[in-house]
């Protein structure tokens, strides 16, 4: 005699895409966000860098998750800088992996509680399953065991926490570092000046693409609506659903710490980030249009790991932002299109710094 | 067996396979206190809104507007209250340099603020009991003596009273408002609004206002000395009331007015006799007011007559375009030459010439005739709206300087008494009813400090919030909410339709809710939610929302840069030229619920106290001996 | 709508127990209809019917000879709906080990397996799952690994496996095979060991060969092995964090844990031997078959299938009057010294059958016996001869003919007072 699977229903927030702002219920401008859940599961005095990106979206996905959730944590950035020397920042049932095992152990941990529950073991009702897996996790070694996972529909949300590279081990390239990106296993040097040559992998559209029946979407740390929002969509998606979020690591990218959310939001508006969430049902993607399209220099010139760029590789990032546009309906500018055009740039360490100010630091 | 007689020691005693049980949230995982991590502390520290430091009389307009966004309509009132005695006045004719300054111009369209802060005088208007009633001190038993119940005599009364003084307003017209009543059409300012206010003021008791004396020279009247003697303190506000003449050939003729003098007239409800084809003479707000009100009385033509070209004109926006919808003409950069009259003395026509504004060599603005252009314009009336000065032969000499009353920073006249202030148009000539009621507010602060024996002081430095320092990507692009007003067609046939009409309620609300709130707090979360180490705590004490737990907080600053107002900024956490002395800053904020902005007493004790306590540290060495660095 | 809330009472204290998992009503039938009967099954479907007694919640499988054929059976006990767990196949083993890790983690009874190249594919884990302490349980049924290409048992595969924390047992038949499962299931959940087991058979000599297996009632099995309560679960009612990371300072105590652990398993294993025999009445020796070794000159040490034939051997050596005997190993981990020891107290030479592959080792043979040796290195008193034999690599048979040359090595070296040399390779010499 089988029990009945009771599954969770979170509900989501309001959202017009502009960030933490939204507006109530008669339509008007707020900022506070009443109905954001008080508790963290994830505590301080964890050991991430200051201003860590991952840190900001492991803190939404756990806040948005709630208490009955259960986490797995592959090898990473994450498990070392969080879960230290037998302490942990984790209220809610916390495991580390293997980082290759994201995506298998989710299994297990789902495929568990499914048995537990059907059989009378477990009261119920099915936790939220989580795992956060690091770029290097979910595209490169994990892959297969993540995309095994969803195609098997486990129930269960599989995040890539993507900081676009192997930040963990000492800034190594990872599928996600983008074209230019210096890493120290991609330095650049007069025979290569670009630094990596290679242009990234796409994550999410491949786990889009090839697991139709899955909740598939793309977030950055720019929007935290947005972010605690897929969040419980993916959650409240019965079978299995991926995340990959765009989380920038301060000290792989070489930024000021206080610019992690801006980054978030510059990478959507530079057209180098699609933001857009797959509906299995619709089997349509569905993109965000940002409301700010800004040349790729606004967000190269804030880091330092595209410092060593020349104006060819400026104008070939900006080329490929442009193809982006048009791969999410948008059209492009006439002056992104002229960007193309190697003439119009600098050496990027001769670029202004884009912001009007920066307030972490002018202030 | 390896493992016999093995022995693992207490400290190194661990949980199976390491198993860790959680922290609890509120402690955190206390064996890392990554503030230690930190350079840099994020402290919450409101800076002034612009709009608020652009108002003569300071009113906290982000605030207010935060009330209304709210639905908290008294509480917007009582802090509209705090600093202006009239909004329902003021938010029907102010000036708004708020809006001027209102960095929402840099983003789309400044907040109507006028508009909503008449929204917010007409709901306290309308409440059966004024509410700061209640809450007034008793009378201190000294009383100050007013010039002028303009809106510098009334807001300085109204301050007074607030601060436990009695005063007595002095008024040469018959009745109370000065130029509110007899400078402003009843079109702009109905006549019931006016004494409605002017009746809550009066109604807060130990506020007279003696109509019909006039303040002067007349030995048998009212003199200075009188003032000075029988009262504790004397304010003049006795405002411009004199038209500027003009000295043309046929200047005297029957149907050349001064603008004031026939808005005067017009206000106080007499009998004003005025052609269908008028020129007015001026480029400034009273030639408009004089233009539309000659309109509605004559119901025929008036044309503007200004040395000031289209783009010069110094009549605000609205009401210059209100101006061309009624009909009303404008024969810029043209000046009079001469009026002609008839035989019997009549105006029938004027002399204009082509004419411009022109800088003389030391940069004064000075007419510059274009000879032989002189056209003649047949006309019936002509309204002279060149200026206005007041008459104050019956003060003494030095207390006058160029036609207006002399006073120091602090509007203070000098006198040997110490206590004669003076503000309005009669200190800084013609300006606006805000400035007047900012002048009445500040008067009424110094005679406090006076007559209490503490000094005057000027106002501190305050930082104003630039537009650049807000983070912009958190407020949508919204237009403003237009006005109503009257048709063109049915407001200028009379001189008692109001021209303005009010925001609806809904419509105040949205136009509150555009307000960005520069440099001050307006609780929304952000800094709480950005934080990667869950060190802005929300609703952290009793008494404050936000407070930084420094026990964590890295000092990354990500909340500063999210902060959508710009009230967190950094500070550095060592003085590295004194390493041992650490900034102290309020980390704790309290907005208070619903609004924001401010520290609450609860939590600013608690920083003084936790100073004080590191004060005490610091005093002993850890040799014993007593040091003070 | 649930509540995202957790009513965190639990947080402190014991921790929630979970109920016994209740069986489908198509299993009960069909299991009861089984009690008490004796069919004629091969290796793999006696483990399979074994995870089906124990009423596993969670299986993993990827396919790879010989070991595949449990996964067949489960499959089909689940598609005929007489078994109701979760069947997950895995993209690969280290997929396969992972996700029963992750289900061991949350208290589901998982159960997986392998052979060959299978088990080192998912080599990671096994560090992993042991250093965690879920007891999860692993089918291996042999295979050599690559190269050459080879379908033939050879037991390197688990061998390899062999100090990684997992508990390792050889089973010879398929009855031995259905109840040491059950026995390393209550062995390894047990809270005193706490750690992952591998049952392993040979494959095909014991995994595709039938042989009888006695059925029990559920009852038996229900009171033999109760329900798996892992003591730190992830449990949102009781959260807690596994695998932090250490500190330095904080390893040697953890690693000394997990020692003691495979230690404690021992007396645990022991006790667990008994119990079984009472409840199902099969008496197996707690470590090592003791075969006609009481008088024995010369013994041979062996494990597993091949085993059958060495009993054989010795009984035709014996009527040959060579006084040999027989230690067979049912457990290498832990490795039973002192039962060894005791078994071959008063022989003058052992030789260690080695169907595996340990290159380079300090024999130059295989792995089997480093541990045999070191066994016999600590016994008191008189210590008998030691050598090795290369015997039955790539799924080659092992003859009578072989066991005999081996006796003839072991004759020669009780003559000459020493071995000749510490492996042989059986059938490349003379």
């Amino acid at each position: 005699m089988a029990f009945e699977v009771h599954r969770q229903h979170l509900p989501l927030f309001e959202d017009d895409g502009r960030a933490a702002a939204t507006d109530d219920e008669h339509g008007r401008d707020r900022h506070y966000l009443p109905e954001l859940p008080a508790e963290d599961p994830y505590a301080a005095g964890h050991r991430t860098c200051a201003g860590c990106g991952p840190a900001i979206q492991y803190r939404w996905v756990l806040k948005a998750a709630g208490g009955d959730t259960v986490v797995a944590g592959p090898t990473g950035c994450m498990y070392v800088a969080n879960s230290t020397y037998l302490c942990t920042p984790y209220t809610v049932p916390w495991a580390h992996t293997p980082i290759a095992s994201g995506g298998s152990f989710t299994s297990g941990m789902a495929a568990g509680y499914e048995a537990m529950i059907r059989k009378g073991r477990y009261p119920g009702p099915f936790p939220n399953i989580v795992v956060m897996a690091g770029d290097g996790s979910a595209s490169d070694i994990g892959l297969g065991s993540i995309s095994g996972a969803l195609y098997r529909n486990h129930d269960a949300l599989f995040v890539c926490y993507d900081n676009e590279c192997y930040a963990n081990t000492g800034i190594q390239v990872s599928p996600t570092t983008p074209y230019a990106g210096m890493t120290t296993f991609t330095p650049f040097g007069k025979a290569i000046p670009e630094g990596k040559k290679l242009p990234p992998k796409n994550l999410a559209k491949m786990m889009a693409e090839g697991h139709p029946h899955c909740y598939v979407a793309t977030t950055t740390v720019g929007y935290p609506v947005d972010l605690m929002n897929k969040t419980r969509k993916g959650l409240n998606h019965v079978g299995a659903a991926f995340l990959h979020c765009y989380t920038p690591c301060q000290k792989g990218w070489v930024y000021q710490t206080s610019m992690t959310v801006e980054l978030g939001r510059r990478v959507v508006e530079s057209g180098l980030w699609a933001v857009w969430e797959y509906d299995p049902e619709e089997r349509k993607y569905h993109y965000f249009h940002p409301p700010v399209q800004r040349p790729v220099t606004d967000y190269l010139a804030m880091q330092g790991r595209f410092g060593h760029m020349l104006p060819e590789h400026v104008a070939n990032m900006q080329v490929a932002a442009n193809q982006n546009w048009q791969d999410i309906g948008m059209d492009v500018p006439q002056n992104l299109r002229d960007l193309e055009d190697p003439e119009r740039h600098r050496r990027l360490k001769e670029e202004e710094y884009s912001m009007p100010l920066n307030r972490g630091v002018g202030a | 067996m390896s493992v016999r007689g093995t022995h693992i020691p207490e400290h190194l005693r661990l949980p199976i396979a390491g198993v860790t049980p959680p922290p609890t949230e509120k402690e955190g995982q206390r064996l890392f206190p990554t503030g230690n991590f930190r350079f840099f502390r994020p402290v919450y520290r409101d800076k002034t809104p612009p709009c608020n430091h652009a108002c003569p009389t300071g009113e906290q307009i982000q605030k207010y507007l935060d009330f209304v966004k709210h639905d908290r309509y008294l509480d917007g009132y009582l802090t509209i209250l705090e600093d202006n005695p009239m909004p329902s006045v003021t938010g029907r004719v102010c000036y708004h340099p708020c809006e001027t300054a209102c960095n929402r111009a840099a983003h789309d369209e400044p907040i109507g603020i006028r508009s909503v802060e008449r929204f917010l005088g007409d709901f306290g208007l309308n409440l059966e009991e004024n509410p700061i009633k209640k809450d007034l001190p008793p009378l201190n038993g000294k009383t100050v003596a007013i010039v002028g119940s303009g809106p510098g005599g009334l807001a300085c009364a109204y301050h007074l009273r607030r601060k436990g003084y009695a005063s007595v307003i002095f008024e040469a017209l018959d009745s109370a408002g000065g130029m509110l009543r007899a400078g402003i059409p009843a079109w702009h300012l109905p006549e019931e609004v006016l004494d409605k206010e002017i009746a809550k003021l009066t109604g807060l008791g130990g506020i007279e206002i003696r109509c019909g004396v006039r303040v002067g020279s007349d030995p048998g009247g009212i003199t200075l000395d009188h003032l000075r003697t029988g009262y504790d303190a004397v304010f003049l506000a006795l405002g411009q009331d004199v038209g500027r003449r003009l000295d043309v050939e046929g200047g005297r003729s029957r149907g050349v007015l001064g603008a004031l003098e026939f808005l005067r007239e017009t206000g106080l409800g007499r009998p004003v006799k005025v052609g269908r084809n008028v020129l007015v003479i001026g480029g400034g707000n009273t030639a408009s007011d004089a233009a539309r009100s000659a309109v509605r009385l004559g119901g025929g033509e008036a044309t503007i007559v200004s040395l000031e070209s289209e783009d010069e004109l110094l009549i605000v926006p609205e009401d210059l375009e209100q101006a061309r919808e009624e009909g009303v003409r404008f024969r810029p950069q043209h000046s009079l030459v001469r009026v002609i009259a008839d035989g019997e003395g009549n105006v029938t026509g004027a002399v204009l010439c082509q004419a411009r504004l022109a800088k003389d060599e030391n940069g004064n603005v000075r007419p510059q005739i274009s000879e032989g252009t002189e056209f003649e314009v047949p006309c019936d009336t002509i309204l002279i709206a060149i200026g206005q000065v007041q008459v104050l032969d019956w003060l003494p000499e030095s207390f006058t300087e160029r036609g207006l009353v002399k006073a120091d920073e602090y509007g203070r006249v000098p006198d040997d008494s110490e206590a004669v202030f003076a503000g309005g148009d009669v200190m800084r000539g013609p300006s606006m009813v805000v400035d007047a009621l900012g002048d009445g507010k500040r008067a009424a602060r110094d005679i406090d400090r006076v007559l209490s024996a503490q000094p005057l002081e000027p106002d501190g430095p305050v930082e104003v919030m630039p537009y650049e320092r807000l983070n912009t990507a958190y407020f949508r692009h919204a237009p403003r909410t237009p006005v109503p007003l009257t048709p063109a067609g049915t407001r200028s046939k009379s001189q008692k339709v109001e021209v303005t009409l009010a925001y609806s309620r809904e419509e105040a609300v949205a136009e509150a809710d555009r307000c960005m709130s520069c440099g001050v707090c307006n609780g929304c979360d952000n800094c709480y939610i950005v934080c990667p180490d869950i060190s802005v705590m929300r609703d952290a004490r009793e008494n404050g929302r936000y407070s930084i737990r420094t026990h964590y907080c890295k000092g990354c600053l990500v909340c500063v840069q999210e902060c959508p107002t710009g009230c967190l900024e950094k500070v550095p956490e060592l003085d590295f030229d004194e390493p041992d002395a650490v900034v102290r800053m309020e980390t704790a904020f309290a907005p208070y619920d619903g609004a924001h902005a401010e520290q609450a007493p609860f939590t600013r004790q608690l920083i003084e106290d936790a100073i004080a306590e590191y004060d005490r540290s610091k005093t002993v060495q850890p040799n014993g001996r007593g040091v003070t660095p | 709508m649930t509540s995202v809330h957790v009513d965190h009472g639990l947080t402190s204290g014991a921790p929630p127990r979970l109920a016994p998992a209740v069986r489908t009503p198509d299993g009960e039938k069909f299991l009861n209809g089984m009690a008490g009967t004796r069919i004629r099954q091969n290796g793999c479907a006696a483990a399979a019917y074994a995870a089906l007694y124990a009423n596993v919640d969670v299986i993993t499988a990827y396919p790879i000879r010989p070991y595949t054929a449990i996964m067949m059976n489960l499959a089909q006990f689940i598609a005929d709906g007489i078994l109701d767990a979760e069947y997950i196949h895995a993209d690969g083993e280290h997929s396969q080990f992972s996700a029963a890790f992750g289900a061991g983690s949350c208290g589901a009874r998982a159960y997986t397996g392998s052979s060959g190249v299978g088990v080192t594919y998912g080599y990671e884990m096994y560090s992993i799952i042991s250093g965690a302490r879920i007891p999860i349980q692993m089918a291996i049924a042999d295979r050599t690994l690559d190269p050459p290409g080879d379908f033939g048992s050879e037991h390197t595969d688990a061998l390899c496996t062999r100090d990684m924390g997992w508990l390792l047992g050889w089973a010879a038949t398929p009855q031995e095979v259905f109840d040491k499962s059950l026995i390393a299931y209550a062995i390894g959940e047990d809270p005193r060991v706490l750690l992952p087991q591998m049952v392993v058979q040979d494959g095909y000599f014991v995994s595709h060969i039938a042989g009888e297996v006695e059925m029990p009632a559920i009852g038996q099995v229900e009171s033999f092995l109760p329900p798996y309560q892992l003591p730190f679960p992830l449990d949102p009612r009781r959260p807690v964090s596994h695998g932090p990371q250490i500190h330095p300072e904080q390893g040697p105590p953890l690693q000394l844990e997990r020692a003691r652990a495979m230690e404690d398993a021992l007396g645990v294993i022991r006790e667990k031997t008994d119990e079984f025999a009472q409840v199902f009445g099969r008496k197996y020796p707690h470590f090592v078959e003791s075969y006609k070794l009481d008088d024995a000159e010369i013994a041979i040490v062996i494990s597993g299938g091949h085993s059958v034939t060495c009993r054989a051997a010795v009984d035709r050596l014996r009527a040959a009057g060579v006084r040999i005997g027989m230690a067979r190993l049912l457990w290498i981990r832990p490795f039973p010294t002192s039962d060894l020891q005791e078994a071959l107290r008063g022989v003058k030479a052992v030789g260690v059958v080695e169907t595996n592959l340990g290159l380079g080792g300090a024999s130059y043979g295989g792995i089997l016996s480093l541990d045999v040796t070191t066994a016999l290195y600590q016994m008191d008193g008189e210590r008998p001869l030691a050598t090795s034999f290369m015997a039955g690599l790539g799924g080659e048979t092992v003859p009578m003919s072989e066991f005999e040359w081996m006796a003839g090595k072991l004759g020669q070296a009780v003559a000459r007072g020493r071995v000749e040399k510490a492996a042989h390779w059986v059938g490349f010499e003379d």
